[in-house]
């Protein structure tokens, strides 16, 4: 057992200095001590061979998981021409939309009529006098409220 | 990982497109059967000399045909209405217009116009305009001058 324990490297001090003149006095313990030790090398020498074996298949799976991450990346980050132009329709529309459906209530542009040409059909007020003023072509036509005992 | 399906991408221009004409399209036939009333309250005094430039070219005729020296624009609202459909206005001074625009031909607009003041009504006349015409309401007293308004329809 404490040889075992001496080849993991987990012996004490004193029990190993123990161990060591155990060793020098039995035969059949020292080849068991020697087997042992010999064991770990032997393991990774095997392992190291049966990993250079592996390496090239290792190798190219990489290099197929890098190269299809990257053109999974390339894919996203390079959109394709139509997916590239496909906003100038939407942003011609968006723009028609928005001059069609602005709220005009607001308006605040400033007056520039086409035309005075008003044809005033009928008139007439419960508690005022009306007066219409028409001072030619070039003027607006003017309904003037007279307010009763007011204007 | 699923992939987004490229069909869906180049479907998306044309029907951005198809969005575009059916707006543009629906543009003229809705056109002529509205008429666009935008009316401009104006408040006319002799508090000052100033003379609101949101008024626009409109701005040398109210001086020429006034005896005002102050023209501010108070307020001013613009409704799309349908023949026969009521629009209403509120005014300065808690007065309401009421606009309809009636049947007409051609360029021609004609407008049914009430102007209240509560349960007074100031003014009811129908007037008979063209396209982008302009025509003025004044006379309601406010503060220390008078409303004027601009009354105009396309």
């Amino acid at each position: 057992m404490n040889i075992e324990a001496k080849a993991d490297g987990l012996l004490p001090r004193e029990a190993e200095a123990e161990l060591a003149g155990h060793l020098a006095g039995c035969p059949a313990c020292a080849a068991e001590d020697a087997a042992i030790s010999a064991t770990g090398p032997v393991l990774r020498a095997l392992t190291g061979i049966r990993a250079m074996e592996k390496a090239p298949a290792l190798d190219a799976m990489c290099t197929r998981v890098r190269a299809g991450i990257e053109e999974s990346r390339e894919a996203r980050r390079r959109p394709s021409l139509i997916a590239r132009w496909v906003w100038i329709p939407a942003v011609v529309a968006l723009a028609v939309a928005a001059l069609l459906f602005y709220p005009a209530g607001t308006d605040r542009s400033p007056f520039h009529p086409s035309t005075f040409d008003v044809a005033v059909e009928d008139v007439e007020s419960e508690v005022a006098t009306v007066a219409l003023i028409d001072k030619g072509e070039d003027l607006p036509r003017v309904i003037w409220i007279i307010e009763d005992a007011k204007t | 990982m699923p992939r987004p399906d490229p069909r869906g991408r180049a479907r998306a221009p044309a029907l951005s497109f198809l969005l575009l004409l059916l707006l543009l399209a629906a543009v003229p036939s809705e056109a002529a059967d509205t008429v666009s009333v935008d009316v401009g309250a104006v408040y006319a005094s002799n508090e000052g000399t100033s003379i609101d430039p949101a008024l626009g070219t409109i701005r040398g005729k109210l001086h020429s045909m006034f005896n005002y020296t102050s023209y501010r624009m108070l307020d001013r609202k613009r409704r799309t209405l349908s023949v026969g459909e009521e629009g209403e206005f509120e005014l300065p001074g808690r007065r309401t217009m009421r606009a309809t625009p009636l049947p007409a031909q051609g360029d021609k607009v004609r407008l049914s116009i009430q102007i209240s003041d509560g349960p007074r009504k100031l003014l009811t006349t129908t007037l008979g305009l063209r396209r982008g015409g302009m025509v003025l309401v004044g006379g309601p007293t406010h503060q220390a001058g008078v409303l004027i308004l601009i009354i105009s329809a396309e």
